[in-house]
C-alpha cells in the first residue's frame, strides 16, 4: 500500500476508494485524538486557575489570570500543604525504585530459566505464574494485611514493596522471557564452548544484550508501584508513610475540595511516569508487544 | 590436536532417537564430514561431542580423556555455528579475545594472539567493527578466527558455509581445506551438502534417522555406497535407482520388468543377485555408467526422454524407463528430443545392485 | 525423522530406560535455582492469601478479625450472598460495565491501531499521545474525570449547554440511571490505547507482500482488512480481549474513588461490593465467600488466557 508505483498502476476508482479510507482513518484519529487530549488539558488548564475562577459558571475555558501558585505552593517547603505533598512524593519514589530493582531482580534468572531450561515442571510454574495476573488486588487485601502483621510489616513501606513485588513479577517475567526468546542460543553455546561456565555465558553474553528488556521492565514495574493504590491505602495508616495516589486523596477532601490544588497535584503526579515512558517509550512498546506478536 | 570417539552414542528425546547408537573415530588431524538430510542427527551428534546437550547414553572420548560428564568449556574444542554466533555487542577483537580472557590469559598474550589469527584470516583491518558491519564472508572469518585463537584439540563446524552466497562458499572450500592442511587439525564437520562433504573430507559420515548409515572415505562411500539411502544421497545427481524382478537363477540370471523387457547379467552380478533375500532387486546406475542408443541394442533397455538439460560440458537427460526415472548424459552434440524413444545400457562392472528388501548392497554369493 | 527412504537400521534397538521424575529433577537441581527467588515470593504473596481465603469463606469471623474466635459454618456465607437481591444486581452491572468497556475499548484500539498503521510524519508523537491515559494512574484519572463531570462546574456539561445540546448542565454521576455509563466512558478513556498498542504490534506481523498480491488480484480496502490483515490479528486479539476482560472485571478505583459505588449502588460492581462487604461492614466471611466465586471464575478465564499467551511456545527450551 506505500509503494506509490503500485498505487499508480490503480484504477482512478480504487485510488479514490484508498483515499476514501484514508480520510476516515484521519478524521477517526482526530476525533480519538481530541477525547484523550482534552481531559488532560483541562487539568493542566484548571491548575493554573485560583480556587474562585474555578468555580464559575459557564467556566473559564482559558484563566482570565493564570497562575502558577498552586504549582509553588506544593513545592513550598515551609507550607505545610508542600511538606506534606513532597514526602507522599519522595514515599512514593522510594518504593517504586526499591520495588523496580527487586522485581528485575527476581524477575531476570527466573525468565532466563523459563526461556531456557527444560527442568520438570517448568510448563507448570509458569502458569501458575502467569495466573496470578487473573486476581484481582482486592481479595488478597485482608489475607495480605494479616501476613503483613505476621511479618511486621503493617504500616513500612516494606508491605507495599513485597505486595507490589508480586504485582509486577508475572508481567516482568513474560516480558523478560519474550526477550530471552530473541535471543539465538548458539550465542551462549558459543560463550560455553569458548570456556564460560553456563553463569558466565548468562552474564557475560546475554545480560548484555537483554538490556532493552531490562529497561522496559524496569518502566512497567516503576509505572505500576507509582500508580498503585489499592494497597497503599489499606497498609499504611500513617500520613508521613503515605504514597502519592492515596497522600492527595486523604490531604484534598479534608478542606473542601480545592480543585485547581488537586489538578495541579494530580499533574505533577503524572509528570515523571509520563515522562520516563515518553523518553523510554520505544523499549516498553516492543516489549510489551513481543509476546503478542511472535508465534 | 587429537582423535575424537564415539562409541555407542544415543540422544533421546521422549521415545524418539536422534541419535541411535553411533560409533565412529576421528584419527588425530582428520577431516571428518557428518552429512545427512535435515533431521538425520548430525547437528545433534556434533553438539553431543561439545558437550551442549547431555547424552542418553554411549561414551564420547577427546584424546585419550573420556567427556561424557564434562561441560563445554572443560572439553577443550572450538566451535564454528552455522549463524556463527558473534556476540552482537563486542567488537571483533573482543570476539576474538573472549575465549582467551575465559581463560584468563594476560593481556599481552591475548593481544598477540589475536593479532597473529587475526592476520591469518587477513581481518585486522576490522579489529574494532562490531559483528552487524561485517559481509557474511567477513563473519565467517571472524567466527573461524574465534575458533583458531587458541589451539583447541578438535575443531567442531556446524555449517559454517551455508548461509553464504554460492560464489564465496565455493571459495570459502578451498580456504577451509587449506586451513585444515596448515593446521594439521582434527575436524568434525556438519553439513546437508554432501558436495561438500565428498570435495573436503578425509573421510564421511553418513547419516540418517538417527542412524551412521556409512562411515568412510569419499571416494568408497561413493563406489560403494552400503545401501540405497547413501547410493541416492551421495553424487549429483543422483544415481538413478530402480526395482527389477530377477529372472532365473545360478550363473546366467536376467533382470525383468513388468512391462515385459529382461536383460541378462554377468557372472559376477548374477551372483550378487543369487544373494538376495527374495527375488526383487533395485538396480543403482550413476549417469556416467549409462549408455544411451537411438536404436534398438542388445542387452539394452527401452525407454522414453522426458526432460534434457544441455549444461554446455555435458547434456543430462531424464529418461522414463516404465514407471522409473533414470538420469543419464550425453555428449553435447548428441540432440536428444522430448519423447524421443531409446535404449539404456548399463555398464555390468559399475553398476550397483541392492536387496530390494533390506536395500542393503548385494555382495556375490 | 523417518524419511520414507530405505533406512538403514541395524543398530541395537533397545532404548536405555528413561530416568524417573525425581531423578530428573536431583540432576536438573541447578535449573531451580534460577526460579526459586521468584516462586518463594509468589508462594508467600500469592499461596497463603488463597488459602486463607477459602478458609474465611467457610466461617463466621468477627469483625476484629481475631482469628481464634473463628468458627466454622459449611456454605452458610455462599447461601447469604447467592441469596441476597444485592448479588444479581451487582453482577448485572458488572456485566454491563466488563462487556461495554471492553468491546469500546477493543473497538478503539483497533480503529487507532489501523489509522497509525501507516507511516507519516508524527506518527509516533500522535501514539505518546494517545496513550499517556493508560500510562497515568488511575487515581489522577478519576479527579480529572470527576472534575470534568462537576455538577456545576463541570466542563462536559457546560460545553452541552454551550453547543445547545441541552438546556442545564447534566449531573451525570449523580444520576442512577446515567453513573454506570458516565464511568464506563472514563474506563475506556483510560484503556483503550492498551488494545492500540497491542494490536499495533499484531499489525506489524500481516504480510506486506499479501496486502499488495490482494491489491494486485482486485480486493479492495475493505476486503484486504477481512481477508488479509484480520486473519493475522486474531492471535493478537484474543490475548487483547482477553486483558481487557480481565481488567475490566477486576477494576476497582475508577468506582471507588469516582462514585465509591453510589449513588444508591447503582456503580457497585463486584470488587468494589467486595471491599465493602469486607472491609465497611466487616463482613469478612461474605467477603471471602465472593473472593472464592471470583478466584473460580478467574480460573476457567484465566486458562484460555494462558493458553492464547504461551500458544506456539512450546518448549524451545533446548538444554
Amino acid at each position: 500500500m506505500s509503494s506509490m508505483t503500485h498505487t499508480e498502476q490503480l484504477s482512478v476508482r480504487s485510488r479514490r476508494q484508498i483515499d476514501g479510507w484514508r480520510w476516515t482513518g484521519r478524521i477517526f484519529l482526530a476525533i480519538l485524538l481530541i477525547f484523550t487530549v482534552v481531559p488532560i488539558a483541562w487539568m493542566f488548564i484548571t491548575s493554573l486557575k485560583t480556587g474562585f475562577a474555578a468555580m464559575q459558571y459557564p467556566p473559564q475555558w482559558w484563566p482570565a489570570a493564570p497562575t502558577l501558585e498552586n504549582y509553588t505552593r506544593l513545592l513550598d517547603t515551609r507550607d505545610s500543604v508542600g511538606q506534606d505533598f513532597l514526602r507522599y512524593f519522595f514515599n512514593s519514589m522510594y518504593v517504586s525504585v526499591l520495588t523496580t530493582i527487586l522485581a528485575i531482580l527476581v524477575a531476570v534468572p527466573a525468565a532466563y530459566a523459563f526461556s531456557r531450561f527444560s527442568f520438570p515442571g517448568r510448563t507448570f510454574l509458569f502458569f501458575a505464574v502467569l495466573m496470578r495476573n487473573m486476581f484481582p488486588a482486592v481479595v488478597f487485601l485482608v489475607p495480605l494485611f494479616i501476613l503483613m502483621r505476621v511479618l511486621g510489616l503493617v504500616n513500612t513501606h516494606g508491605s507495599l514493596i513485597l505486595t507490589y513485588l508480586t504485582f509486577g513479577l508475572p508481567l516482568a517475567i513474560w516480558l523478560l522471557k519474550g526477550f530471552y526468546d530473541n535471543i539465538p542460543i548458539q550465542l551462549e553455546q558459543a560463550a560455553r564452548i569458548d570456556g564460560a561456565t553456563r553463569f558466565q555465558a548468562f552474564f557475560f553474553i546475554v545480560m548484555p544484550l537483554s538490556t532493552p528488556g531490562i529497561i522496559a521492565t524496569a518502566i512497567y514495574s516503576f509505572i505500576g508501584a507509582w500508580n498503585e493504590y489499592i494497597y497503599a491505602y489499606t497498609f499504611l495508616t500513617r500520613q508521613d508513610q503515605m504514597t502519592l495516589p492515596v497522600g492527595i486523596q486523604r490531604f484534598f477532601s479534608e478542606n473542601a475540595t480545592d480543585w485547581p490544588g488537586l489538578m495541579a497535584a494530580t499533574f505533577m503526579m503524572s509528570v515523571p511516569v509520563v515522562v520516563l515512558f515518553l523518553v523510554l517509550q520505544k523499549y516498553f512498546v516492543r516489549a510489551l508487544t513481543e509476546g503478542a506478536v511472535k508465534s | 590436536m587429537a582423535e575424537v570417539i564415539l562409541n555407542q552414542v544415543v540422544k533421546t528425546y521422549g521415545s524418539i532417537y536422534a541419535v541411535n547408537h553411533v560409533s565412529l573415530t576421528v584419527a588425530d588431524g582428520e577431516f571428518v564430514a557428518l552429512v545427512g538430510p535435515s533431521g538425520c542427527g548430525k547437528t545433534t551428534t556434533l553438539n553431543l561431542i561439545a558437550g551442549l546437550i547431555p547424552m542418553s547414553g554411549g561414551d564420547i572420548y577427546i584424546g585419550d580423556k573420556l567427556v561424557n560428564d564434562l561441560d563445554p568449556k572443560d572439553r577443550d574444542i572450538a566451535m564454528v555455528f552455522q549463524n556463527y554466533a558473534l556476540y552482537p555487542n563486542k567488537t571483533v577483537f573482543k570476539n576474538l579475545a573472549f575465549p582467551l580472557q575465559m581463560r584468563k590469559l594476560s593481556k599481552d598474550v591475548i593481544d598477540s594472539k589475536v593479532m597473529a589469527a587475526a592476520k591469518v584470516l587477513d581481518i585486522t583491518h576490522l579489529l574494532e567493527r562490531k559483528p552487524r558491519e561485517l559481509s557474511g564472508g567477513q563473519q565467517q572469518r571472524v567466527a573461524l578466527g574465534r575458533a583458531l585463537v587458541r589451539d583447541p584439540r578438535a575443531f567442531l563446524m556446524d555449517e559454517p558455509l551455508s548461509n553464504l552466497d554460492a560464489k564465496l562458499r565455493v571459495q570459502m572450500r578451498s580456504e577451509l581445506k587449506r586451513f585444515h592442511h596448515e593446521l594439521n587439525a582434527t575436524v568434525v564437520y556438519v553439513t546437508h551438502d554432501q558436495l561438500e562433504a565428498v570435495t573436503m573430507s578425509d573421510k564421511m559420515a553418513v547419516m540418517d534417522g538417527g542412524y551412521l548409515q556409512q562411515y568412510d572415505t569419499p571416494k568408497n562411500v561413493f563406489d560403494h555406497p552400503r545401501n540405497t539411502f547413501v547410493a541416492s544421497f551421495v553424487g549429483s545427481p543422483a544415481m538413478s535407482l530402480f526395482p527389477l524382478e530377477i529372472i532365473g537363477a545360478g550363473t546366467s540370471v536376467s533382470l525383468g520388468s513388468p512391462e515385459g523387457w529382461s536383460f541378462p547379467l554377468n557372472e559376477l552380478n548374477s551372483r550378487k543377485a543369487n544373494a538376495s533375500t527374495g527375488k526383487k532387486v533395485i538396480l543403482g546406475a550413476r549417469h556416467s555408467t549409462i549408455t544411451v542408443h537411438k536404436t534398438a541394442h542388445p542387452g539394452a533397455v527401452p525407454g522414453k526422454v522426458y526432460t534434457v538439460e544441455p549444461t554446455g560440458d555435458v547434456t543430462f537427460a531424464q529418461v522414463f524407463v516404465g514407471d522409473s526415472i533414470v538420469v543419464v548424459s550425453v555428449e553435447p552434440q548428441v540432440m536428444l528430443r522430448l519423447d524421443e524413444p531409446v535404449w539404456l545400457e548399463f555398464d555390468q562392472d559399475r553398476m550397483h545392485l541392492f536387496d530390494g528388501q533390506t536395500q542393503l548392497a548385494l555382495n556375490p554369493a | 525423522m523417518s524419511s520414507g527412504q530405505a533406512i538403514f537400521t541395524d543398530g541395537p534397538g533397545t532404548a536405555p530406560r528413561r530416568p524417573g521424575l525425581f531423578s530428573r529433577m536431583w540432576k536438573q537441581r541447578a535449573d531451580y535455582l534460577y526460579v526459586l527467588p521468584a516462586i518463594i515470593v509468589m508462594l508467600i504473596v500469592i499461596g497463603y492469601p488463597i488459602y486463607y481465603t477459602i478458609d474465611l469463606s467457610f466461617s463466621r469471623t468477627p469483625t476484629t478479625l481475631k482469628l481464634s474466635d473463628k468458627t466454622f459454618v459449611g456454605l452458610q456465607n455462599y447461601v447469604a450472598i447467592l441469596t441476597s437481591p444485592n448479588f444479581w444486581k451487582v453482577t448485572w452491572q458488572t456485566l454491563v460495565w466488563t462487556v461495554l468497556s471492553t468491546i469500546f475499548a477493543f473497538g478503539l484500539g483497533l480503529g487507532a491501531a489501523l489509522s497509525l498503521h501507516r507511516e507519516f510524519a508524527g506518527r509516533a508523537f500522535m501514539r505518546g499521545l494517545l496513550l499517556i491515559p493508560w500510562v497515568i494512574s488511575a487515581v489522577a484519572a478519576s479527579y480529572v474525570w470527576k472534575w470534568l463531570y462537576h455538577s456545576d462546574f463541570g466542563a462536559i456539561g457546560a460545553l452541552m449547554v454551550q453547543i445547545g445540546v441541552t438546556d442545564e448542565p447534566i449531573n451525570f454521576i449523580d444520576n442512577t440511571r446515567t453513573s454506570l455509563y458516565a464511568l464506563i466512558v472514563v474506563n475506556v478513556w483510560k484503556e483503550f490505547s492498551f488494545a492500540m498498542i497491542m494490536l499495533m504490534a499484531g499489525l506489524q506481523t500481516v504480510p506486506e507482500s499479501l496486502l499488495r498480491a490482494a491489491q494486485v488480484d482486485g480486493a479492495n480496502a475493505w476486503q484486504r482488512f477481512w481477508h488479509v490483515t484480520w486473519p493475522h490479528l486474531s492471535g493478537v486479539s484474543m490475548v487483547t480481549i482477553l486483558l481487557l476482560v480481565v481488567q475490566n472485571f477486576n477494576s476497582f478505583i475508577i468506582p471507588f474513588v469516582m462514585t465509591g459505588g453510589g449513588p444508591a449502588g447503582s456503580t457497585h460492581i463486584w470488587i468494589t461490593h467486595i471491599y465493602e462487604i469486607a472491609f465497611q461492614r466487616q463482613n469478612w466471611g461474605a467477603g471471602a465467600a465472593y473472593a472464592v466465586i471470583l478466584f473460580i471464575l478467574m480460573m476457567i478465564l484465566g486458562i484460555f488466557y494462558v493458553r492464547a499467551l504461551t500458544r506456539g511456545d512450546a518448549t524451545r527450551a533446548g538444554t
